[in-house]
């Protein structure tokens, strides 16, 4: 099939940066987003030219390394689908794609397609993570956690840090990322030590640099793990957790 | 904003439920008025209980305008130079919540001078204060709807009213941190049917005045 992209050039992030257009010929219909731009750029340094520089690694859904706003929407058409799931069968044959970075004040140009997403790495930083020592694995009974609590957890840990939830918000918000984040951590045993804690620290760091939430639930159709609203609403409930008990735990 | 925002659906919703009783005729409805005024007496002086709940709703007016002001900043600086545009619908209650806000204000100062102050032109030119023991409330709402743009005005403010509602009760779900399936769920019926109901209970009167079956 043939397609027209509009992508965003950017040499730096110093750089302007504006659109220009290419034409690709010969695109199956069953390429990813990614083969096409590869495709391409195999034209483009053919000619001499400087490739479209865009993040990508495991090329299956599972790394959160790529994603480009496709037509306005981060990752492309197909709602809660990474861009390297995303397939040119979406677009009409001879239309027009146009392909920029993720938009948010957070996430600065790098070159072209990439942004910098480290501001998801502070508030990661921040208190994601257990401090505890948790030693060897334990023997398979000595933390007792249900079944539909380890489950719950693990549909909040599904989240690959892709950070199109943030680039969806129109407020640029993070509170799907890091709500997914405390959910999932506050739900078993070893982490919960740090549960208030955590939550404060956390939220502290995102609200520096990220937008607030106002549950226009653009995030959760963008999301390629499928994380919940209810994300949202366990961040806020963290919150008042914190703050109501003001204790470490 | 949550808070303040609960306290002005429920204050909405005891507001629907007195404006109804216009129903039940001239008389109850101004004893309805008059009992307002005098509630709670002699624990509390006259007007004491109707002063503390304006105090009440001023404050939260002040927090919630403040909040929404600092949301609307903070979500600026936070998005960039690049805003999203060619939103969906499904986001459109979310995305008016600024603009039906401001609607709302404007109508709660004229919704003022109108029915409470009767300053005109916003009150009608049969306008007459209450006295201690007396009211013209149900006399003075019926003047007023009795002026087919004020009575439009206010059947928009109220269809304003109910998206506003209907969006913030659902975020308000969300700040006070319901995660829950069962209780999600309740609060999406709750948010919606309490908007629809409190939109369709106001809208009745102005209609009900300019078909003549209240006068």
């Amino acid at each position: 099939m043939r397609l027209t992209l509009k992508i965003w050039r950017q040499r730096s992030g110093d750089d302007v940066g504006g659109f220009e257009s290419y034409e690709l010929d010969g695109a199956g219909a069953e390429f990813t987003l990614l083969e096409a731009l590869d495709k391409l750029n195999d034209t483009i340094v053919a000619g001499g030219g400087e490739p479209v520089a865009f993040d990508s690694d495991c090329r299956e859904g599972v790394c959160g390394s790529c994603g480009v706003t496709v037509d306005g929407v981060p990752h492309g058409p197909v709602a809660n689908t990474p861009s390297c799931r995303q397939h040119l069968r979406s677009f009409p044959d001879g239309g027009t794609v146009t392909l920029e970075p993720f938009r948010s004040a957070a996430y600065p140009v790098v070159k072209d397609l990439v942004v910098d997403r480290s501001a998801l790495d502070r508030v990661i930083e921040a208190g994601g993570f257990v401090s505890i020592d948790a030693g060897t694995a334990p023997d398979a009974d000595s933390h007792q956690a249900s079944h539909e609590t380890v489950e719950a957890a693990l549909d909040f840990a599904a989240c690959i840090g892709c950070g199109a939830c943030v680039a969806a918000c129109p407020n640029g918000s993070a509170n799907l990322f890091t709500g997914s984040k405390l959910v999932h951590l506050s739900l078993l045993p070893t982490t919960q030590e740090e549960r208030g804690k955590r939550a404060g620290a956390m939220i502290g760091a995102m609200e520096e640099e990220f937008g607030p939430c106002s549950v226009y639930g653009e995030c959760v159709q963008v999301c390629p793990a499928g994380i919940p609203l209810a994300a949202i609403a366990g961040l806020n409930k963290e919150k008042l957790r914190a703050v109501l008990r003001g204790k470490d735990n | 904003m949550a808070v303040t925002g609960l306290i002005f659906a429920a204050f909405v919703l005891v507001h629907m439920i007195g404006n109804l009783k216009v129903y039940q005729g001239a008389e109850h409805f101004n004893a309805y008025a008059v009992w307002l005024r005098t509630l709670l007496e002699p624990l509390f002086p006259y007007e004491g209980v109707l002063w503390a709940l304006r105090i009440v709703l001023i404050v939260c007016l002040v927090g919630h305008v403040g909040g929404a002001a600092m949301l609307v900043a903070r979500a600026r600086r936070a998005r960039g130079p690049f805003r999203r545009r060619r939103l969906p619908m499904r986001s459109f209650l979310a995305r008016t919540m600024p603009v039906t806000g401001v609607v709302l204000l404007l109508f709660v100062i004229f919704h003022l001078l109108d029915l409470t102050t009767g300053t005109r032109p916003a009150a009608s030119a049969s306008f007459e204060h209450g006295t201690v023991d007396t009211s013209h409330a149900y006399e003075n709402l019926i003047a007023s709807f009795q002026r087919p743009e004020v009575a439009l005005f206010y059947i928009l403010a109220m269809v304003v009213l109910g998206m506003h509602l209907a969006h913030g009760l659902w975020t308000a779900t969300h700040d006070l941190g319901a995660t829950s399936h069962r209780l999600r769920a309740i609060a999406v019926a709750v948010s919606g049917i309490l908007a629809i109901a409190i939109m369709l209970g106001n809208i009745s009167i102005p209609v009900a005045v300019l078909l003549g079956v209240v006068q």
